[in-house]
């Protein structure tokens, strides 16, 4: 079976490193992104199976990131993972934050740091469309 | 006296005396018998009072030289001794040719009268009293806003008020607030409360809780309103500093769960390059261990310094020393990120006053910072930061440039806040804000130039002459700005 691709989006690259060693150790296949329009960009080339996206990024955040994925009918349905230590998104999936866009579906997932591998495992399993994402 | 007319006068329930114009007593009641004794044909003023002289203001004096009743109130002494303060009235007594031979004094007991009055008075003061004792800010206003009363705290506070507009003594305006309280008392009687910001005689600003209700009289009308004004100023400080701490909290809590989701990066790479048998792997998370507890570190120092805004010791420090100290001790780290780290020392700079812990943890965590900025772009082949010191009269300039990440507007504008944070994962927010404050106590200041992508360039001033602060009060936590 092929493996799956998943995009970590993350300005630091500590996390970068681990989670890329970690998804990589675990069978999938990896790409790094440390902003939000690196992020579009390898979505585009990549065509990952998830997104995995910390929210504080430098520029947009990783929910822009979100909403611009959701309002393209080509990404609309690539699933998104939130990971975050911030208390309120782990609260209520983000929709504080996404209250001007009730039009579009929140995050897959939203997943709290520090990382549980085992967490994060699962999450991604159950994320990850069967189905490639299809072409741009 | 006819019999039955002489009954009446026995029976009055009241002290009834006639005297002569000599002041003797020449009849009285049975009530003036059974008080003040058989004392027909003694003088008036000793009978009632003891006296041996005529009283000052004498009613019956009075009468006897213009004809006419007089009133007055009187203190007099019965036989037991006791002082019965009464009302007094005198009437003529007049012969067929309508001469006054004689007068006839009629004494009201006002004891009871006397003591209801008394208490009132003791009433009215204890209310006057608390009027003006109330600790809170009282104003009695007419429907034009012009303060009718105004208790003491108020006075002391807001200056001599009466006569004037109330918004002209509490807000110094000319013009009526947008919002009053007192015209909404006036217009439909109800009781308003709100908060508000007023300005005490000297300028200080002072947060009020104001409850303001309608004075009505007998008709129901209001005529007057009543403000009473409460200071919240310490409880509006305390739960700014509240705020703060909670953003403090928060700010922390983020930064640690970055930096553990970092060292649990660099614990992972160690474990499985150890069961993978790649030591390459290994060395890679040890420096991911060794970083992040740097990091920890470095947040725990900035914690402590926020929470003791201590006093600076300010001694002479040698500027160039300090500076390759510094970056000496930053080589290791910039070799391993692959940065090149340089100092650039324009001469002999000599020394500049300052509290060296203080500036040598300012310049510190500025390179931290270019570092950071530097591992977080991606898309250079080549990382710099350069480190410079010069002596610019009358400054001492430090600049620490870098061609790491850069900052957008926003982020520039907000770099110096406490809790603003750019670095998502490692940053409390807390490093800028503070070197910035290190900067102001030393009554220099930090200016910031950035282009996202190109890189940023912070330079420091230090006065070569130890001057004081320019904001010597500490920053308000209001000034907090929150941004996750």
């Amino acid at each position: 079976m092929e493996a799956r691709r998943v995009l970590i989006v993350d300005d630091d690259p500590d996390i970068v490193v681990y989670l890329t060693s970690f998804l990589e150790d675990n069978g999938y296949e990896t790409r790094a992104a440390a902003d939000g329009a690196d992020a579009l960009a390898a979505v585009a080339e990549f065509r990952p199976d998830a997104v995995l996206t910390d929210v504080l990024l430098p520029g947009r955040s990783g929910l822009d990131l979100l909403v611009t994925l959701r309002h393209d009918r080509r990404t609309a349905d690539l699933p998104v993972v939130v990971m975050t230590g911030m208390d309120q998104i782990l609260q209520d999936d983000g929709h504080s934050y996404l209250t001007n866009h009730a039009d579009i579906r929140g995050p897959d997932a939203v997943i709290g740091k520090p990382i549980d591998p085992r967490d994060l495992l699962e999450v991604l399993e159950r994320v990850c469309s069967p189905s490639p994402v299809p072409a741009s | 006296m006819t019999e039955r007319y002489r009954q009446y006068f026995e029976d009055m329930p009241c002290y009834l005396s006639v005297h002569d114009p000599s002041f003797r007593i020449i009849d009285g009641n049975q009530r003036f018998r059974r008080d003040f004794g058989e004392r027909v044909g003694d003088f008036c003023y000793r009978v009632y009072k003891g006296r041996d002289e005529v009283c000052d203001n004498c009613p019956v004096a009075a009468t006897f030289a213009t004809g006419e009743s007089h009133a007055s109130e009187q203190t007099l002494i019965n036989l037991r001794g006791e002082q019965m303060p009464v009302m007094v009235h005198t009437t003529p007594v007049r012969n067929d040719g309508g001469e006054v031979v004689a007068v006839m004094e009629m004494h009201t007991d006002i004891r009871v009268a006397k003591r209801l009055q008394d208490q009132l008075q003791r009433s009215q003061e204890k209310l006057s009293q608390l009027f003006e004792e109330v600790p809170c800010y009282i104003s009695v206003q007419g429907p034009d806003r012009v303060i009718l009363h105004a208790n003491r705290k108020f006075r002391e506070t807001f200056g001599p008020a009466l006569g004037e507009h109330c918004y002209r003594v509490y807000k110094h305006r000319d013009e009526q607030c947008l919002y009053c309280p007192s015209q909404q008392a006036f217009k439909d009687g109800s009781v308003q409360r709100h908060e508000e910001v007023v300005t005490s005689a000297w300028g200080e600003k002072i947060n009020v809780l104001c409850t303001t209700a309608p004075i009505r009289n007998a008709a129901g009308e209001t005529e007057a309103v009543i403000e009473m004004s409460t200071d919240i100023t310490e409880i509006r400080k305390l739960q700014s500093q509240l705020t703060s701490i909670g953003l403090l909290v928060g700010s922390i809590s983020h930064g640690i769960k970055g930096l553990l989701t970092g060292l649990d990066g660099g614990i992972y790479m160690v474990n499985s390059g150890f069961e993978k048998n790649r030591p390459e792997r290994v060395a890679q998370g040890w420096e991911m261990v060794q970083r992040n507890v740097e990091r920890i570190r470095s947040m725990v120092l900035d914690i402590l310094y926020y929470a003791k805004d201590r006093e600076l010791e300010v001694a002479d420090i040698d500027a160039g020393k300090l500076a390759a100290e510094i970056t000496e001790s930053f080589q290791k780290r910039a070799t391993d990120q692959s940065v090149e780290l340089s100092l650039a020392l324009d001469g002999d700079v000599g020394l500049v006053p300052g509290d060296a812990k203080a500036v040598r943890a300012m310049l510190v965590n500025l390179i931290e910072n270019s570092l950071d900025a530097c591992r977080a772009d991606g898309h250079k082949a080549a990382h710099r930061v350069r480190f410079a010191v010069r002596r610019s009269a009358p400054w001492m300039v430090f600049e620490v440039e870098d061609n790491g990440i850069g900052m957008d507007q926003e982020t520039r504008e907000k770099v110096f806040s406490l809790f603003f944070s750019s670095k998502g994962i490692s940053g409390t927010g807390l490093g800028l804000f503070i070197s910035n404050k290190i900067a102001d106590k030393h009554g220099g200041g930090i200016e910031v130039e950035s282009e996202p992508g190109q890189g940023s360039r912070f330079v420091v001033r230090l006065p070569l002459e130890a001057r004081p602060s320019t904001h010597p009060e500490p920053l308000p936590a209001s000034d907090a700005v929150a941004t996750h």
